[in-house]
């Protein structure tokens, strides 16, 4: 208990990142905040990681962008966003307002594009740390740096001597190995990664044959990645010392609990935000009456 | 940011009624105070169908009717969810997320109004014939086409008894009303209209849009507004799930005053925040079919 009479679930990620609880909204499914501020008590929440964002402003793939598939649903969206400029100039100010952390997700195609736009938020009040998106599947060399460590590195060395601000490094899953890619986020400076972004998938149109989205593919999110998500996360935990935040087909408290039982120290909550805006609030909510009770296992060290 | 979700909630509420209509056309109702007393016309609700993870995620359906404490929701049976929602028995909870969206412009209707419904589009005529009517509106026709007869939402399901409503027919096959399209009858109802308003699959719409574009525009309503459809992930702006293409040129193109703070500029409107009624002449038609995979969606 702290002097206020209520439980600490505060997360201390690392340089400077303290989340007040563990429990955050995953990238590209709270959009830069705005509409979940008006839905729910927003500032409730761990943290904030925002629509991934670009050096430029990018319109997106063409429509239909969603398709739904069997405990999940495929996702095109192709890093729509305002551009990093935007973000600084017309959302931090906002940002800087709110008492949740936000971290800005931010991906590129070169090394200069992830520099400049880390570079951009360095400084920025209201920025309270980056999330490298080196595992994006739905543009082209979205996923380069997620797949080979040692761009990856190259990337993340890069992008450290550029900021001060803690540095995230979302995994892609679409990998062989993924704790390699991982040990070379945490050997080039990352103080943390989050596992894992989107698994590619399709849905075929079966009246004509064709892909549903138009890309081809899209990135499978939702209940159906949960037990994938999980062996991913207890895989790079064990091959880490920096803290892993855990992703991938949360929809309640127990789901979440599975991520810090194998080792993730934070979560975000996906695609459990479209259908019920709520759901963060709720798996925060879960967890911390798991935590208040005293014959629970404190979930960090359940796995030591 | 002027997007206004603030309405916004999740409400689970009793069933009380599950009509099929006939054909595969089904209309619930629920008891749903919140969305009841807060609801505008073309707005919609998010549906949850099932409590489980299959489907997925909530389902779009625009408000038909609403009445004291209760919502209705007009809806065919085209896959898991909704096959799911047409086996609900009063009693049973249904969970809505709403309202969401922006709806048509009742201030600027003048005396006559036209709507053009296509199949389920009929589902929010009901609500905004009402609307427009305690709008000062004098004459509303509804061009109600369908497949068949038995997939026609019944004329009296517009109209409540109000003789101001009238209901003009139109069925593919001819087992109903005008042997054709609903597209077809248009012209001949437009003079001393002040507003048009249409909902339907989008390639109605966009065949709607060329009839339109064809009239002199002395003939042209006023508002021209069209409720619109796209697959959905949210509903309510922050997914990204529902873009459609708009109008770029021009002096009435699209005008992003809603959700575009949380996006920036772009070439796409949201379906979910900006629409799901959009001003016709925002909209890029021809885009809109040339899609790839707008067949398909």
């Amino acid at each position: 208990m702290n002097e206020m009479g209520s439980l600490d679930m505060s997360v201390d990620l690392g340089r400077g990142l303290v989340l007040a609880n563990p429990v955050g909204l995953a990238s590209g499914t709270a959009g830069y905040g705005f509409e979940f501020a008006q839905l729910i008590d927003l500032e409730r929440a761990g943290a904030l990681y925002t629509k991934g964002t670009t050096r430029t402003a990018r319109d997106g793939n063409p429509p239909p962008r969603v398709a739904e598939v069997e405990a999940g649903m495929l996702n095109s969206i192709g890093l729509q966003n305002p551009g990093v400029d935007w973000v600084a100039e017309q959302y931090a100010p906002q940002f800087a307002r709110w008492r949740i952390p936000v971290i800005v997700n931010v991906a590129g195609a070169t090394v200069d594009d992830y520099v400049f736009c880390v570079r951009r938020l360095d400084g920025v009040a209201g920025i309270a740390g980056v999330e490298l998106n080196i595992s994006c599947p739905n543009i082209a060399h979205g996923l380069d740096y997620g797949r080979d460590p040692d761009a990856a590195a190259r990337l993340i060395t890069a992008v450290r001597s550029a900021t001060e601000r803690h540095v995230m490094v979302k995994l892609s899953p679409n990998v062989t190995d993924i704790a390699a890619v991982a040990r070379a986020a945490e050997n080039a400076g990352a103080d943390s990664v989050s596992a894992v972004n989107t698994y590619v998938g399709t849905k075929v149109h079966r009246a004509s044959g064709r892909p549903v989205l138009p890309q081809g593919t899209g990135g499978l999110s939702g209940p159906a990645i949960h037990a994938l998500a999980l062996a991913a996360v207890a895989e790079v935990s064990a091959a880490l010392r920096i803290p892993v935040v855990g992703v991938g087909g949360i929809v309640d408290a127990a789901t979440a609990l599975d991520f810090l039982t194998v080792g993730a120290a934070a979560v975000q909550v996906g695609t459990a935000n479209f259908v019920d805006p709520g759901t963060a609030l709720r798996v925060l909510e879960g967890l911390t009456a798991r935590r208040a009770e005293p014959e629970l296992v404190e979930p960090a060290r359940a796995m030591s | 940011m002027s997007l206004d979700l603030t309405r916004v909630r999740v409400e689970c509420g009793e069933v009380t009624a599950v009509e099929h209509l006939g054909s595969g056309v089904y209309e619930i109702t629920a008891r749903l105070p919140h969305l009841a007393a807060t609801v505008a016309p073309g707005e919609f609700a998010q549906i949850r169908c099932g409590a489980g993870p299959i489907p997925l995620l909530r389902r779009p359906f625009s408000v038909a009717w609403s009445e004291a404490d209760t919502c209705s929701f007009v809806f065919d049976v085209v896959g898991v969810g909704t096959s799911l929602l047409a086996h609900l028995e009063p009693g049973d909870e249904l969970d809505c997320l709403g309202p969401l969206g922006s709806g048509f412009s009742l201030d600027a209707a003048g005396k006559r109004v036209v709507c053009v419904s296509g199949g389920l589009g009929c589902a929010p005529f009901p609500i905004l014939a009402r609307a427009l009517r305690s709008h000062g509106v004098e004459d509303i026709i509804v061009l109600n086409g369908a497949a068949s007869a038995a997939r026609l939402y019944p004329a009296e399901r517009f109209q409540h008894g109000d003789g101001a409503i009238r209901v003009l027919e139109a069925t593919d096959d001819g087992s109903a009303g005008h042997h054709g399209l609903v597209t077809e009858l248009v012209a001949g109802v437009l003079d001393g209209a002040g507003a048009l308003f249409a909902c339907g699959p989008n390639p109605m719409l966009a065949a709607l849009a060329s009839v339109l574009d064809a009239q002199p525009s002395r003939r042209r309503p006023q508002t021209m507004e069209a409720s619109l459809e796209a697959p959905m992930g949210c509903g309510f702006g922050t997914c990204l799930g529902c873009a459609l293409p708009v109008r770029s040129d021009g002096g009435r193109a699209y005008q992003p005053t809603k959700s575009a703070i949380s996006r920036g500029p772009g070439k796409w409107a949201l379906c979910c925040t900006d629409g799901p009624v959009m001003a016709m002449n925002a909209v890029d038609w021809t885009a809109l079919l040339e899609l790839p995979g707008a067949d398909v969606a």
